[in-house]
């Protein structure tokens, strides 16, 4: 995600900036905790030469962050590349976000188990936070819609080491499919722990897994859903993800690179339209598709909704294989 | 800097801040309410809120250790099932909790802090169970109790930030009644500020207006009473110095007009005092000569008898020759004395015939001076022309005024009056005008009768001359004929004593002079009446010359009002 960003950054101000100014970031890490995202947040609202936050990448610290960016007397905007949770539609006027919600990735993921794989029993990993519990709403109520059954929903938390005894559980239940809504670090645990039970389930998992490629041959296999593939076609994608090469040697972009590097041409194009003003970004990006153009960028073409969602993307599904995400499913 | 004194620009300028007060007033009176409504509603709801969440989180957390104990008890799916809504129930609430707005970093954390035991929880119990289901029960005892940490935690730090949330609606409803108090005293302020600015500009024009009219109105009166002196002056709004000036312009031609008519009619009486003296010094003259006349006339009278007496005496002469040369000497003497009487009376006519021509030229200079008063009052004409068109064009001005005062309405209605004033005014000046023209065309009717008397006066002048001039011619004849009495006399007187036979021829001769005296009698009474009548003529001048001066009172009492 921070490479994405950079590299939209360092192309912009090699241009020569927006009206005649460099364009700077200002990085910060919330760690994935929601108590972190908090203190962040903070910090970026006080600080007066922030007119946009891209950002956050999880859907937990995004929820945790939004009311502090919109609150009075300087509401602040933040566009999230990847935050999926359905909670944080129309949280704030000041909430945007580039990827399609969990009901979006959760329903095409349960069609995918469903019809494709023609999975029948189904278990669900969750972490219980906002986006698990939300993930796996949506991904048991059309996979239940479609025939299906959810055998075990098992919460999760980073603070425990061994979920073997789900595992083992689940096993004796017997499932076709285990779906993981969770992020990767819990993931790659769990993968290791299926490898050591011997069970042969096939794994999907939400789109929080993004990443998990590159956690070597557990992850082999895994399949996910993704508004964003490096392998889409068009042209525009295909010089992004050379420029991000080029940039990064041996990095493929991922969905939240992409996003963040569309985030950062989208926010440009708001100062240069109304200036480096908090509230006339916001307008600009709220106008997006009615008053003013959408954006094409990597990760498709770009306009916002009323709850600050962008209203179509295509999801697909793809496969880790090699350690690499590749296509493995139209919509 | 004059121009802006103006009655309009002061009512524009106290309307203008009244509007700006009332204005100022609403904008901030609005602002207010607004403020303390949002803040109000939004106090209630977060009060509201963090009560309902709190207790809700609770309660669920409550239900939800039951259902996960009962479980461990009795593992039935329905035990689940029940943990897991009441699991999905307490994540609603923390859900809800997080998306309140206005909270501080810190009660974020606290949210952040309960969601997070609320997880532990609920993967303490799902472990529980899942070790319960494989039979593993100490394992899952070990998990089940470690929830009661957790659990305990949770209902502090929910009923923490419930009060502490209860406590930040109570301050700021607190801070807001403070500023609700402030914004009460701002507005009252303003309410005051903006009634004491109207009442000082309403003060303001209305002393600039009702003072200078006040004085135009005494000015007004004391013209309209006659004293032309008056005018209206100091310092005034532009609109009232203007109608002042006009009045100031009006009153100055009306004292023009009104000092020449004075300086005319004194020429005027002046000179019919002159020709008053002239006729009473002609009418004395003509009793002098009638008396002269009359005097002559029995002179004449005598004389007859004389000579009848005479005639008898030459009777007597025949017989008394010796009382002829006696008689002949008193015919000489009452000869003489005639012809002093009639020399007298010659010089007398003449000297009549030489104040006779002074009263023609007098009459003829004061015809001019007549004439040129005709003229004059020609100037009047045109100055009361010019005095009409002023006071149209003032009512026309006062009309547009009152128009302009009631499009201004409400606040226009002073002004109103005042342009209704002036209207009056002007209409007052166009009747005062119409009496001027009415005085005028008056003194030209009697100079016009002035001059008419005046050509008759001299006509009869002239018929005066060529009677004296009769006079004149008769009293020389009587010289002459007295003369040759004398010399008859004289002759007589020589010769009586000597020739008899003349005494038939002196009887003849005396015959003569009776015949002649008859004829003197006869003359001198022609004179008379001629005196008689130069008499009653000099009695029509001096009546003309009178009304002369009657007409110049007249004219003179007219403007006599008016001070100047």
């Amino acid at each position: 995600m921070r490479h994405g960003a950079e590299l939209a950054l360092a192309e912009l101000n090699a241009r020569g900036g927006v009206r005649g100014r460099q364009l700077e970031l200002a990085v910060a890490d919330d760690s994935g905790s929601e108590d972190t995202a908090v203190r962040v947040a903070q910090q970026l609202y006080a600080n007066r030469d922030v007119v946009a936050v891209i950002g956050h990448l999880a859907s937990g610290t995004s929820l945790s962050a939004a009311q502090v960016y919109g609150a009075d007397p300087t509401p602040l905007v933040m566009v999230t590349p990847s935050a999926t949770s359905p909670d944080l539609s129309g949280v704030s006027p000041y909430v945007f976000r580039l990827c399609p919600t969990d009901i979006r990735y959760g329903t095409a993921l349960a069609r995918f188990a469903r019809q494709s794989l023609g999975a029948e029993r189904a278990g669900i990993l969750f972490t219980s936070n906002a986006y698990g519990r939300g993930f796996r709403n949506t991904f048991r109520s059309e996979f239940v819609a479609l025939g299906g059954k959810v055998i075990e929903e098992d919460p999760y938390i980073p603070a425990i080491f061994s979920i073997e005894p789900y595992l083992t559980h689940l096993n004796r239940a017997g499932i076709d499919v285990l779906v993981l809504a969770v992020e990767a670090g819990g993931s790659e645990m769990t993968l290791r722990q299926i490898r050591a039970l011997g069970a042969h389930w096939r794994v999907l998992g939400g789109d929080a897994l993004a990443g998990i490629e590159s956690a070597g041959d557990v992850a082999e296999g895994v399949q996910l859903p993704a508004a964003y593939l490096p392998d889409a076609p068009g042209a525009r994608n295909s010089a992004f993800v050379a420029a991000y090469a080029k940039a990064y040697p041996g990095e493929r972009p991922d969905s939240r690179s992409a996003g963040a590097y569309d985030a950062v041409n989208l926010i440009a194009r708001a100062i240069e339209a109304r200036g480096a003003d908090r509230e006339e970004i916001r307008d600009y990006l709220a106008g997006m598709g009615r008053r003013v153009p959408a954006l094409d960028g990597v990760t498709g073409r770009i306009s916002f909704d009323s709850s600050g969602d962008v209203p179509v993307k295509d999801v697909v599904i793809g496969m880790v294989h090699n350690g690499r995400l590749v296509m493995e499913h139209g919509k | 800097m004059r121009q802006f004194d103006t009655v309009r620009l002061r009512l524009l300028g106290g309307l203008a801040l009244l509007g700006a007060g009332v204005v100022w007033i609403a904008l901030f009176g609005a602002h207010a309410l607004r403020t303390v409504r949002r803040s109000e509603a939004a106090q209630v709801a977060t009060a509201q809120r963090s009560g309902e969440i709190s207790s809700g989180i609770e309660t669920s957390v409550l239900q939800q250790l039951n259902a996960g104990q009962q479980y461990m008890v009795t593992p039935t799916p329905e035990w689940r099932t029940q943990f897991n809504e009441a699991a999905d129930q307490s994540f609603e609430f923390s859900r809800q909790l997080e998306r309140t707005r206005g909270l501080t970093i810190d009660q974020r954390l606290t949210v952040n802090r309960i969601q997070e035991l609320q997880s532990s929880i609920e993967v303490g119990y799902a472990m529980a169970h899942a070790l319960r289901d494989l039979g593993r029960d100490d394992e899952a005892r070990v998990w089940a109790n470690a929830v009661l940490t957790p659990a305990g935690e949770l209902t502090r730090a929910v009923r923490g930030l419930a009060s502490e949330m209860t406590a930040n609606a109570r301050r700021a409803e607190q801070s807001l009644a403070a500023l609700t108090a402030r914004w009460e005293a701002y507005l009252y302020l303003g309410l005051l500020a903006t009634i004491f600015g109207a009442a000082l500009v309403g003060y303001w024009t209305v002393s600039a207006v009702e003072e200078p009219l006040e004085r135009m109105a005494l000015a007004a009166e004391r013209l309209g009473s006659g004293d032309l002196r008056v005018t209206a002056t100091g310092h005034m709004p532009l609109e009232i110095h203007v109608l002042s000036e006009t009045m100031r312009r009006m009153a100055e031609r009306l004292r023009t007009i009104v000092r020449e008519i004075v300086q005319e009619s004194d020429q005027i009486a002046t000179s019919a005092g002159e020709l008053s003296s002239i006729s009473e010094g002609l009418a004395a003259t003509a009793a002098q000569v009638s008396s002269a006349m009359t005097e002559i006339s029995s002179g004449a009278e005598r004389q007859r008898v004389e000579l009848d007496a005479i005639g008898g005496g030459l009777e007597e002469l025949r017989r008394t020759a010796g009382d002829l040369a006696e008689a002949a000497e008193r015919v000489a003497t009452l000869g003489e004395e005639i012809e002093t009487v009639a020399s007298r009376h010659q010089g007398d006519v003449a000297s009549a015939s030489g104040t006779l021509l002074d009263v023609r030229e007098v009459v003829q200079t004061t015809s001019k001076q007549i004439s040129q008063l005709a003229e004059q009052t020609a100037a009047i004409d045109d100055f009361v022309d010019l005095i009409r068109r002023i006071s149209s064009q003032t009512n026309l001005l006062a009309l547009n005024a009152a128009i302009e005062a009631a499009r201004a309405g409400e606040h226009g209605r002073g002004f109103a009056v005042v342009a209704e004033e002036v209207r009056q005014l002007a209409d007052e000046s166009a009747r005062a005008a119409e009496a001027v023209t009415k005085t005028t065309n008056t003194i030209r009717d009697q100079v016009d009768e002035v001059t008419a008397t005046m050509a008759a006066g001299m006509a009869k002048v002239r018929g005066i001359e060529e009677i004296a001039g009769g006079a004149a011619r008769g009293l020389e004849a009587i010289v002459a004929a007295v003369s040759q009495v004398e010399q008859a006399a004289g002759r007589v007187s020589q010769v009586a004593q000597q020739n008899r036979e003349l005494t038939a021829r002196l009887e003849e001769r005396a015959l003569q002079v009776m015949s002649q005296s008859a004829a003197h009698a006869s003359g001198a009474e022609e004179v008379t009446a001629a005196a008689e009548q130069q008499g009653a003529s000099t009695e029509q001048m001096a009546a003309t010359s009178g009304q002369l001066l009657q007409a110049a009172e007249k004219l003179r009492s007219a403007v006599q009002g008016l001070r100047v």
